[in-house]
């Protein structure tokens, strides 16, 4: 009698289970406002204009994305990936060609452009301070890596990625054209001198709430964060001085059943439209080249298209073949 | 089923009846769902980590060859103890005044315990992270008092992590030795009195001893609940406090390797089914209370 | 004398100065969420310029919190449900059993409770995706009933062993049917196994929170999950507002729970 009633009470349960019908597409991103702000420049507009509706699933979860892809199963159709991940995972195989039939890759920012990724949004990494909190603000990276000079915690990005192993290098006085193939010695004794000082922020939300409760005062941040942490009143000092820019990309998982529907959502998220409107949302930069003319004057002097005298473009294609190594060192030398 | 037999084979009137015993089958439905959905995914997972990404103990060499993971390994173990002794310090006098305390203080001590246990994991951690930090109330109220006059770093290290665990920990042993200390009888301690034992011969000859077996037993659950924590350390600690419940999470979410995974699972696993074993030998099952 | 309050002495006053600070230890991260929860600060600086009750109007305004909520208590019931069932009648084959295999048989069904739940997580998580559970309120209640079963059996043999069989043969003695006297003679004894086996299986599966990282999916995620998410991406103080209420549920459980144990007794 208890058999049967388990046996009713899992039927129960199955028809309660709820997964995305053929019609819906599955679309995954970091999560918080950046996810928000993707939904409501990229997303709703192209449910009302397609159809296709669009559920929202995150965080991005590169251990997740392989894994559905070898069962077979994959859930996820268009994934917002770091730049040097797509270029990896699409070389692993674990991708979908794009069709550029459908999306138009002439006006796309080739910088982050591949066969199987399109530029999602691009931000910089930026050198951040609570203007409040201290006497004076760190200008350039070897500025933030001076605790002699600028006493205090500093916040860096915690995962691996391009970013800070590049900043290290700078401020050791590597020449930006010479920055490639990472000198990964010196980066690390680099990073050694300062790593008593460091705070790691591990996602954007959190960078904001170190800089403006002064926790560490100042940092390595995505430009974005900044300028939205300023509009909330907080007083805060953006040096563009060698800001390391990096993109995040749109890919489609090998295997997803909607993947007529996805190449379609890409191309519409990366119009020029979608991208002004992503950007005006989050301080992050438009991948679409003719966007920024479609843009407030005023607003398109945030973005760090404007900051290119002394930008440094990290490298996608090194940090793709390098990616396991380095993130293996990285976690081992975090742990240390 | 042939190996069945029937304990209960007498009835109430003292003949002997053979009955077919059904009493294995009732194990069954558990039984089921722990092999389908608990020993074989584990099992799979374990053998993923000698092949992938090929056959052998590769992943094994890397793991415990590496001075950072042992690091880790090291880390794990001396949290968890730390954790452990804490928790013990802290619960065995609160237990005990638990014991004989006047019984309407105690329902309100034993309401806060039960608060605390009851309130989710995720927020009471959420709690402390901002409670720590450097411009956290702890530090900013040490400084008003003019205790001290930088703030101490109490979040994103050990101390941190410390804090946090003991936290959760406290109750599971504070509960289990309450319930010791309990069934104790005063006549006990009253006859060494009566020998002239002193207050402190007293609590090291005969309560502590007494109540040794309880805290043996609360203090293995805690270290072996610390062992597999994930969270806790996540949010409250440093880099450097790495535990190896989160290094298998890293392996399997950040750097995609479920063989290394699998490997650092299963070294947790042997870690702690020996001790897990070494609990049943010395206290049964019975002895597992709480959580 | 160490066990009679009124005659400790001094010792009396350490001993209730740790149990004070412990109490205050362990209520101060409660406190303090609900005060942070009225703060208007975005950035969780305490105290608050200002109070406000915006962060609780942003959490009914989004939909998204109620449903993980329902989601959660939803897992939470049907885990309570199968648990205790399923836990009852495993209990009943290991108290009244004898086979061969008994003790680690039970030994076993505990195994869950001390094993690191992120190993459990991964192994099931990569299971689930190959029969494409991931994601579904099934999957959810199964990886949770996993970890609240040893819950469930240590409560109910703990209750089953206590209670004297000879009670129940002497009602068949008396003509009822041996599940007739099982139902209406030793659950009714047992209730308070049941019942503590019901509270943890239900709290278990409410509080969990690494299954259900590795579980989740865009329809489905349970409060425990989205607070994570939140906490990692947006740390707003909406999760101070979820948790005070939270608590609060929590606080009215306890009172329920405390009356029903009453009633029970009587």
């Amino acid at each position: 009698m208890t058999k049967t009633f388990i046996i009713a009470a899992m039927a129960a349960t199955l028809g309660l289970s709820t997964a995305a019908t053929a019609a819906d597409l599955v679309f995954t991103s970091w999560g918080g406002t950046t996810q928000d702000a993707q939904k409501t420049a990229w997303a709703d507009p192209f449910t009302s204009e397609s159809g296709i509706n669009v559920l929202q699933d995150g965080p991005t979860d590169y251990g997740k994305l392989k894994a559905m892809v070898e069962a077979g199963s994959v859930t996820w159709d268009v994934v917002d990936v770091e730049g040097d991940y797509a270029v990896q995972a699409g070389k692993a195989g674990l991708l979908e060609k794009l069709d550029f039939s459908v999306i138009d890759k002439s006006k796309l920012d080739p910088r982050f452009l591949t066969d199987y990724s399109v530029g999602s949004f691009y931000y910089s990494f930026v050198i951040g301070c609570n203007k409040d909190a201290v006497s004076a603000c760190p200008k350039t990276w070897a500025d933030l890596f001076d605790t002699a000079k600028f006493p205090g915690k500093r916040t860096f990005y915690k995962w691996s990625a391009p970013g800070v192993i590049e900043a290290a290098l700078l401020a050791d006085g590597v020449a930006p054209e010479k920055l490639y193939p990472l000198d990964l010695d010196r980066a690390f004794k680099k990073l050694d001198t300062i790593k008593a000082d460091i705070i790691w922020w591990t996602g954007g939300a959190q960078s904001q709430q170190l800089l403006a409760s002064a926790e560490a005062p100042f940092g390595s941040f995505w430009n974005g964060r900044l300028t939205a942490l300023a509009e909330t009143g907080v007083t805060v000092e953006t040096s563009w001085e060698q800001n390391i820019t990096a993109a995040d990309a749109l890919v489609v998982p090998k295997g997803t059943k909607n993947k007529e529907a996805a190449m379609k959502f890409i191309a519409a998220a990366t119009s020029a439209d979608s991208q002004a409107n992503m950007a005006i949302n989050t301080g992050y930069a438009p991948i679409n080249l003719d966007s920024s003319a479609i843009m407030d004057e005023k607003l398109r002097m945030t973005l760090p298209d404007m900051q290119s005298a002394s930008q440094i473009n990290a490298d996608m294609d090194y940090w793709a073949a390098n990616r396991d190594a380095i993130g293996e060192r990285w976690y081992a030398w975090q742990a240390k | 089923m042939a190996l069945l037999t029937e304990r209960d084979n007498t009835t109430a009137m003292g003949k002997i009846r053979p009955v077919r015993s059904k009493n294995f089958a009732l194990t069954v439905p558990a039984l089921l769902l722990l092999v389908v959905f608990f020993i074989l995914p584990v099992l799979s997972l374990l053998l993923r980590s000698v092949m992938e990404p090929e056959p052998g103990l590769g992943n094994y060499q890397a793991l415990l060859g590496s001075t950072t993971y042992l690091k880790i390994f090291l880390n794990t173990f001396s949290v968890s103890a730390l954790v452990t002794v804490v928790t013990l310090a802290i619960g065995f006098p609160v237990a005990w005044a638990l014991a004989i305390m006047p019984s309407r203080w105690a329902s309100i001590v034993f309401a806060i315990l039960l608060l605390s246990m009851w309130t989710n994991l995720l927020t009471r951690t959420y709690a402390w992270m901002v409670l720590l930090q450097r411009t956290g109330v702890i530090n900013k109220t040490l400084m008003g008092l003019g205790l001290i006059s930088e703030p101490l770093p109490l979040v994103n290290n050990l101390v941190g992590v410390t804090i946090g665990m003991t936290y959760i920990m406290l109750p599971f042993i504070i509960l289990p030795l309450y319930g010791v200390i309990r069934k104790i009888d005063p006549a006990i301690l009253q006859a060494a009195a009566l020998c002239g034992a002193t207050r402190w011969q007293a609590l090291t000859r005969v309560l502590i001893p007494l109540a040794t077996p309880g805290m043996v037993s609360g203090a293995l659950m805690v270290f072996v609940m610390s062992l597999g924590y994930f969270v806790t350390p996540a949010l409250l600690g440093g880099t450097a406090n790495m535990m190896l419940a989160e290094l298998v999470a890293q392996f399997v979410q950040s750097l995609v390797n479920w063989g290394m995974g699998g490997a650092a699972a299963l070294v947790l696993l042997v870690v702690t089914l020996t001790l897990y074993a070494i609990q049943l030998k010395l206290f049964g099952t019975a002895r597992m209370e709480g959580r | 004398m160490l066990l009679s309050f009124d005659r400790l002495g001094g010792w009396k006053w350490i001993l209730l100065g740790i149990t004070g600070l412990t109490a205050a230890f362990l209520i101060l991260p409660i406190v303090f969420i609900a005060a942070l929860s009225f703060g208007s600060s975005q950035w969780l600086i305490f105290p608050p310029p200002a109070w406000t009750l915006k962060w609780y109007e942003a959490f009914f305004a989004d939909p998204r919190w109620l449903e993980a909520a329902w989601t959660s208590f939803s897992i939470a019931a049907m885990v309570t449900v199968l648990s205790v069932l399923i836990g009852l009648v495993a209990s009943f084959g290991l108290v009244r059993g004898s086979f061969i295999g008994k003790e680690g048989l039970r030994a076993l069904f505990l195994t869950p409770m001390i094993l690191p739940v992120v190993v459990l997580a991964v192994a099931l998580y990569a299971f689930f995706l190959r029969i494409g559970l991931n994601g579904t309120v099934t999957g959810f209640v199964i990886a949770h009933l996993v970890v609240a079963l040893p819950f469930s059996i240590l409560s109910i043999t703990n209750a089953l062993e206590g209670f004297d069989k000879s009670i129940e043969d002497a009602a068949v003695l008396c003509g009822a049917s041996p599940l007739e006297a099982k139902l209406r003679i030793t659950l009714p004894s047992i209730s308070h196994g049941l019942f503590s086996a019901a509270v943890f299986s239900f709290l278990t599966s409410w509080d969990e929170v690494v299954l259900a990282i590795f579980m989740a999916s865009p329809t489905l995620q349970t409060l425990p999950v989205k607070i994570w998410a939140t906490l990692r991406q947006d740390l707003t103080p909406v999760i101070a507002a979820a948790s005070t209420l939270l608590i609060v549920i929590t606080i009215a459980l306890m009172l329920l729970v405390a009356l029903l144990r009453k009633g029970l007794k009587s």
